[in-house]
C-alpha cells in the first residue's frame, strides 16, 4: 500500500480547491443554519445560480464572463424570495421541505433537454472561463510547488482566488455576526417571539439571512465551476448540500472558524478514506473472514455511507463539532 | 397597608382619575391609553375571548385577573398582535391596531412579556439588554459590515443597558449567559429588557409565576417604579396579594368576558368575582367549605 | 450556398467549429440520441461575411475550420433536415458564439431534433391515460406517505429517510424474488413485515433514544438526513447503480379499456393499493388503536393525559409506516424496476402530498398523496416528461402561501 501517496493526497486535500469551495458554501450555510436556525437544504441550488450565472454569460447571453456575477446575484435573489416567502413565517421543517424540493427541481431544469439551449442539458456548459484564465499569472500547464503541495498553474490560480474569497467572506461574516444584526439573528434562532416582542421584524431578518447566505453560496458555485472549467448539473444535487452541512457540523456550527476548518477536515478525511480504501482494494476485494466486504467499485458508496454515519454521530454526540460552543448551540427547543 | 406609601405626582394623577370611575365592567376611563371593542376569539367552537369593551387608564397599574382559562393570556396575545381575533377593534394611544402585527405593536410602544420567560439563554445578559433597544443602525446588515457606523450608538445603548441592569440589580451578571440566571432573575431580565424599548405600555404576563417569595417584594417595587416613571402597566396575575398590593385598578375576566372592574377593595367584595373563582363550590360560602 | 472567400485561410488554422445535429426523440420518457446526417450548416462572422460551411456526416457532425478564436454566427439550414425530423420546439437555427467560449481549439455547437413521442392519440385519450397513470401513482404515494405524516404527528419528526424505507421494500423484494427465487406472491407479505421491522428498528435504535436524550426536533431531522445518506449508499453498495426488474410479473402486455391501456399487473396493484388505503382509513376510524393513533397524532400532550400509552402508539406508527412504505416499494418496483434510489425520488412527492393534506393527519396524507400523484401525471401533458415532478414543487409553494396547514391539518402546528 502506497502510504506516502495516501498521506500526500490527504494533506493536499486540506488546502485544495474542493475544501475552498466547500468552505464558501459552508460559510453561507452557517449564516442561514448555524446563526439563524434556517434549515436551508437547497444551498446547492444557490451554488448552481452562481455556476450557471457564469456559464450562461457565454452560452446564452453572449456577454463577458464578469456579467455572470450580476446574473448569478439576480438568480440568487429570485430563488431566495421564491423559497422564503412561503416558508419563513412557518416552522423550520417547511423551509427544509421546500428547499430540498427546489434543489431537486433546479437540478432537473438545468439538466433537461427542454431548456438545453439555456443550460446545456446533461452535458452542461463547458466554455466560459477564458477571461478568468487570462488573469492568471501562472502558466496553466506548469507544475508549481513541492510535494505534497504540488499543483498545476491553473489549479493554483483558482485555489488562490478561492481561498482569498474564503478569507474575505470569513472576515465579513465575522463582522456581521458581531454586529447588532448578528445579535438579532442569533436571538431569532433561539426564540422568534421574544425578538418580535422587542419590535424586530423577524420575517425580514430571516429573509436577509437566507439571501446573504445564498450569495456566499453563489460564489462557491462560481469558484467550483471556474476550477473545473465546466458547469455540470449533477454537481449541484441535493446531496451536495448535505455534505456541506456535514462539513459545517464537523467544524462547528455558528462559528466562522468552524465553517472554514470543518470543510478542510472533511476533505482531508474524505480523501484519506477514499485513497486508503482504494489502495486496500486495488488488487483484490477487502475481506473479513474470507468474505469480500469491499470491492474496488464499492469504495465510493462506502465513503458516502461513512459521511452519512458521521453526520448522525456528530448530531447525536457532539453537535457543536470541533470549534463550537455547547452553550451557544441553540438548535434544540424548536 | 398603603398608608405609608407615597406616590409620585404622575401616579397620583392616575389614581385620582380612577377614583372618579364607576366600578362596572367595560367602564370608560378618563384618559385611556388602550381601548378595545368587541374583541372575540373562537378556538374550534370554544369562545376564548369575548370582550365587549375595555379601557385601560394611562399611567395606572391595572391588574387583569380571573380563573384559569378565563382568556387573559389570549387577550394579551390578541392586543399585541401575537394572535388574530375573529372580530374586534382596538386602539393604542388613539392608533388603530387592528391587523398590526406583533413586532409593529412593540415598536409603537406596547411591549409585552411572556408567561414562560423568554430570556435568550444563548446570549449574555448585556446582549439581551442591548437587543431591546430600538432604531439600531447596526441592525441593518450593510451597517453591520462596517463597525464604525454603529459603534457610537452601540456605546450609548450599552450605557443605558448597564443603568437598567443596575436598577434591577443584575449588573454583576452582565457578561454571563442568560441561561445561568435563576428563574426570578430571568423574569427581572425580561422586564429590564422590555424597558429598553422605551415603552409607554408594559404588559406583563404573570410576572410572579415561579418567582420565589423573597424576590416578589422587589418585583413589586420595580413594577411600581415603572408607573412612577409615567408608564402604564397592565399585568395578568393569580397572586392576589400582589394584586392587592400594587394595582390601582383591577379587571376581572371569566370565560372570556369581563365580569367586573374596580379598585382592589371593591373587587374583593364583589360577589360576581367570588362566584367566578369559586364557581365549582356551587355557591356555598367559604365558611361552609372550611367546616365541611 | 456559395463557396466563401477566406476558406483557404481557415483551412490552414487549427481552430474549428464542430456542429452536431442529434435527434433526441423522447419515447414515453426514454430518450435516445440518434445522429442526423445530411444537414447543411454554415458559419459566418457577425457582420455576415461567410467563413465556411459543411454537411453533417453519419455521426451527425460537421467540422468547419475557422481562422481564429473569435465571434461567429452558426446557421442551420432547416430545409436540409431529413423528412420527419424537426428541431426541438423553440430551438433557434442561428447560434452566436463569442470568443470567450473557445477553451480549446474547437468549439462544439449542438442542435437537437426531437419530439415527445406520443403521436396519434387524441387529447381526450391522452388525458384519460394520464388520469389512470395518475391514479396509480397517487395510490402509491398515498400508501407511502401515511407513515410519514403520522410519524410527524406523533413525534414531531420530519423523517427525511422515509424514501429509503420505500426503497427497502423494493430491494428486499428483489432479494427474495430474484436472488432467492421465491414467488412474489409469497415473498410480498414477508417484505412488508420486514419493512415494518425496519421502521421499528429506526425508532428503537435511533429516534426513541434521541428523544430520550432530549435532542431537539431540528437535530433529529438532521440525523434523519444522515440516515438517508447512509442507507441510500448502503443500497448502492449492495445493489449497484443499475435498475433491475423483479422476476415475477415483469413481462406484461398492456390491455386496452377504451382509450386507456393498463397491464393486469398494474391494475391489480392499483386495486390492492386502494383496498389497503380503505383498510387503513377504516382502521384509523374504527379500531381502538386507530383512534388512539389519531388522537396522539393530533395532539400528543392531550392524548397522553387521557391515559394513552404514547410510546406504544409511536412504535405502532413506525411499524405501520415502515410496512406501508415497503408495500409502496414493492408496487413501485413492479411498475418501474428496482433501484437504489427508487424511493429517494419519491420523497419530495410525498412531502408535497402531506403538506397538501396536512402534516400530522393520516387522512390528509391519503388525500394529499393521491392528488399529488394525479396532478403530476396530468401535468406531464403540458410539461416535458423529465420535469413532471416540478409541478409538485408548485403545489407545495401554493399550499404554503394560501393555506399552510393543508386541507386537514391543524393551524397551530404550522408555526
Amino acid at each position: 500500500m502506497d502510504i506516502i501517496k495516501i498521506l500526500e493526497n490527504t494533506i493536499s486535500a486540506f488546502f485544495g480547491i474542493d475544501a475552498a469551495y466547500f468552505a464558501l458554501a459552508a460559510i453561507g450555510l452557517n449564516i442561514q443554519f448555524g446563526y439563524t436556525g434556517l434549515l436551508n437544504f437547497g444551498q446547492s441550488a444557490f451554488m448552481a445560480c452562481g455556476a450557471y450565472g457564469l456559464g450562461m454569460t457565454s452560452q446564452y447571453f453572449g456577454v463577458g464572463m464578469w456579467w455572470g456575477i450580476l446574473i448569478g446575484l439576480a438568480l440568487v435573489i429570485i430563488l431566495g424570495l421564491l423559497v422564503g416567502i412561503p416558508t419563513l413565517r412557518l416552522r423550520a421543517d417547511y423551509l427544509a421541505i421546500v428547499t430540498i424540493a427546489t434543489a431537486e427541481i433546479v437540478r432537473l431544469v438545468v439538466r433537461s433537454v427542454r431548456f438545453k439551449e439555456y443550460f446545456g442539458g446533461s452535458d452542461g456548459i463547458n466554455s466560459f472561463s477564458s477571461s478568468f484564465r487570462d488573469l492568471s499569472p501562472f502558466d496553466p500547464g506548469a507544475q508549481y510547488g513541492f510535494r505534497p503541495f504540488q499543483y498545476s498553474g491553473y489549479s493554483l490560480w483558482t485555489m488562490i482566488v478561492g481561498w482569498t474569497l474564503v478569507i474575505v467572506f470569513s472576515v465579513l461574516v465575522y463582522l456581521l455576526m458581531k454586529s447588532p444584526w448578528g445579535r438579532v439573528v442569533k436571538a431569532i434562532r433561539e426564540d422568534e417571539d421574544a425578538v418580535r416582542s422587542l419590535g424586530k421584524n423577524v420575517y425580514s431578518y430571516k429573509m436577509q439571512s437566507l439571501i446573504i447566505g445564498g450569495v456566499v453560496g453563489m460564489f462557491s458555485g462560481m469558484i467550483f465551476a471556474l476550477d473545473r472549467g465546466s458547469v455540470q448539473p449533477d454537481n449541484y444535487s441535493r446531496d451536495v448540500t448535505f455534505y456541506v452541512l456535514t462539513a459545517l457540523v464537523l467544524g462547528g456550527v455558528a462559528k466562522v472558524s468552524g465553517s472554514v476548518v470543518g470543510p478542510m477536515m472533511f476533505w482531508g478525511l474524505y480523501v484519506f478514506s477514499d485513497n486508503f480504501l482504494r489502495e486496500l482494494t486495488k488488487d483484490r476485494p477487502f475481506e473479513i473472514f474470507g468474505i469480500g466486504i469491499i470491492q474496488k467499485s464499492q469504495v465510493g458508496p462506502v465513503n458516502y455511507m461513512l459521511i452519512g454515519l458521521g453526520l448522525m454521530l456528530l448530531m447525536t454526540f457532539r453537535p457543536q463539532g470541533v470549534f463550537g460552543n455547547k452553550e451557544e448551540m441553540a438548535l434544540d427547543g424548536r | 397597608m398603603d398608608a405609608e406609601r407615597t406616590y409620585t405626582e404622575l401616579a397620583q394623577r392616575a389614581r385620582a382619575a380612577l377614583a372618579s370611575v364607576n366600578a362596572s365592567p367595560g367602564v370608560a376611563k378618563p384618559d385611556p391609553i388602550l381601548l378595545a371593542e368587541n374583541v372575540r376569539r373562537n378556538f374550534g367552537g370554544v369562545t376564548a375571548v369575548d370582550v365587549q369593551h375595555l379601557e385601560v387608564q394611562r399611567g395606572s397599574i391595572t391588574a387583569l385577573i380571573g380563573p384559569n382559562g378565563a382568556g387573559k393570556t389570549t387577550l394579551f396575545n390578541l392586543l399585541t398582535g401575537f394572535d388574530t381575533p375573529d372580530t374586534g377593534e382596538w386602539m393604542f394611544d388613539s392608533k388603530n391596531l387592528k391587523k398590526v402585527v406583533a413586532h409593529k405593536t412593540a415598536s409603537l410602544g406596547m411591549v409585552r412579556t411572556f408567561q414562560l420567560t423568554k430570556s435568550l439563554t444563548k446570549l449574555s445578559v448585556i446582549e439581551n439588554m442591548k437587543l431591546g433597544a430600538t432604531h439600531q443602525m447596526g441592525e441593518k446588515w450593510w451597517n453591520g459590515l462596517l463597525p464604525f457606523r454603529y459603534r457610537k450608538q452601540e456605546a450609548i445603548i450599552e450605557r443605558r443597558a448597564d443603568e437598567l441592569l443596575k436598577r434591577f440589580k443584575l449588573d454583576h451578571m452582565r457578561d454571563q449567559y442568560a441561561g445561568t440566571l435563576s428563574g426570578g432573575q430571568r423574569k427581572l431580565l425580561e422586564m429590564a429588557r422590555a424597558l429598553m424599548t422605551n415603552p409607554r405600555l408594559v404588559m406583563l404576563d404573570e410576572p410572579m409565576a415561579g418567582v420565589n417569595p423573597a424576590l416578589k417584594q422587589s418585583l413589586n417595587e420595580h413594577i411600581r417604579g415603572l408607573r412612577d416613571d409615567g408608564m402604564t402597566v397592565l399585568f395578568v396575575e393569580h397572586d392576589m396579594d400582589m394584586v392587592h398590593d400594587i394595582s390601582d385598578w383591577v379587571v376581572v375576566m371569566a370565560e372570556g368576558r369581563i365580569i367586573a372592574e374596580g379598585t382592589p377593595e371593591q373587587i374583593s367584595a364583589n360577589p360576581a368575582v367570588i362566584e367566578a373563582y369559586l364557581g365549582t363550590h356551587q355557591g356555598k360560602s367559604l365558611l361552609e367549605e372550611e367546616n365541611a | 450556398m456559395f463557396a466563401a472567400p477566406g476558406v483557404a485561410n481557415a483551412a490552414d488554422s487549427e481552430n474549428s467549429i464542430i456542429v452536431s445535429v442529434q435527434d433526441q426523440t423522447n419515447n414515453n420518457g426514454v430518450s435516445e440520441k440518434k445522429p442526423v446526417a445530411g444537414v447543411k450548416v454554415s458559419v459566418s462572422n457577425p457582420s455576415g461575411l461567410a467563413v465556411g460551411e459543411g454537411v453533417t456526416d453519419s455521426a451527425g457532425l460537421a467540422t468547419i475550420p475557422v481562422p481564429a478564436k473569435d465571434d461567429y454566427v452558426v446557421t442551420l439550414d432547416i430545409a436540409s433536415l431529413p423528412s420527419g425530423v424537426t428541431l426541438v420546439e423553440g430551438t433557434k437555427t442561428v447560434v452566436n458564439i463569442i470568443k470567450d467560449s473557445f477553451t480549446t481549439n474547437s468549439k462544439r455547437v449542438t442542435f437537437f431534433a426531437g419530439s415527445s413521442g406520443e403521436s396519434g392519440a387524441s387529447l381526450f385519450d391522452r388525458i384519460a391515460q394520464r388520469l389512470v397513470d395518475g391514479i396509480r401513482l397517487g395510490l402509491i404515494i398515498a400508501i407511502c406517505s401515511v407513515g410519514l405524516s403520522l410519524i410527524f404527528g406523533t413525534t414531531g419528526l420530519t423523517n427525511f429517510a422515509h424514501g429509503e424505507m420505500v426503497t427497502f421494500g423494493g430491494l428486499i423484494a428483489f432479494w427474495f424474488n430474484v436472488l432467492l427465487g421465491i414467488p412474489l406472491l409469497i415473498a410480498a407479505p414477508l417484505v412488508i413485515a420486514l419493512g415494518g421491522v425496519l421502521g421499528l428498528a429506526m425508532n428503537g435504535i435511533i429516534f426513541a433514544k434521541l428523544r430520550k436524550r432530549g435532542i431537539g426536533l431540528i437535530s433529529q431531522l438532521v440525523v434523519s438526513v444522515g440516515l438517508s445518506i447512509m442507507l441510500r449508499n448502503m443500497y448502492l453498495y449492495q445493489f449497484g447503480g443499475r435498475t433491475r426488474p423483479l422476476d415475477d410479473f415483469s413481462l406484461q402486455v398492456a390491455k386496452s379499456f377504451g382509450p386507456v391501456s393498463i397491464t393486469m399487473r398494474d391494475l391489480t396493484t392499483a386495486i390492492i393499493s386502494l383496498v389497503v388505503l380503505l383498510g387503513v382509513a377504516a382502521f384509523l376510524q374504527r379500531s381502538r388503536t386507530g383512534k388512539a393513533i389519531r388522537a396522539v397524532s393530533d395532539n400528543p400532550s392531550l392524548a397522553s393525559s387521557t391515559g394513552i400509552d404514547t410510546q406504544k402508539i409511536i412504535r405502532v406508527v413506525w411499524f405501520a409506516g415502515g410496512a406501508l412504505a415497503a408495500m409502496g416499494g414493492v408496487f413501485r418496483g413492479l411498475d418501474e424496476q428496482v433501484g437504489f434510489e427508487m424511493g429517494s425520488g419519491l420523497i419530495f412527492l410525498m412531502f408535497a402530498g402531506i403538506t397538501l393534506g396536512g402534516l400530522g393527519s393520516a387522512y390528509g396524507a391519503l388525500i394529499g398523496g393521491f392528488f399529488v400523484g394525479l396532478l403530476v401525471e396530468l401535468a406531464s401533458l403540458v410539461v416535458p416528461a423529465e420535469l413532471k415532478n416540478a409541478p409538485a414543487l408548485f403545489i407545495l409553494i401554493i399550499v404554503l402561501v394560501v393555506r399552510p396547514q393543508g386541507i386537514l391539518g391543524r393551524k397551530q402546528r404550522v408555526g
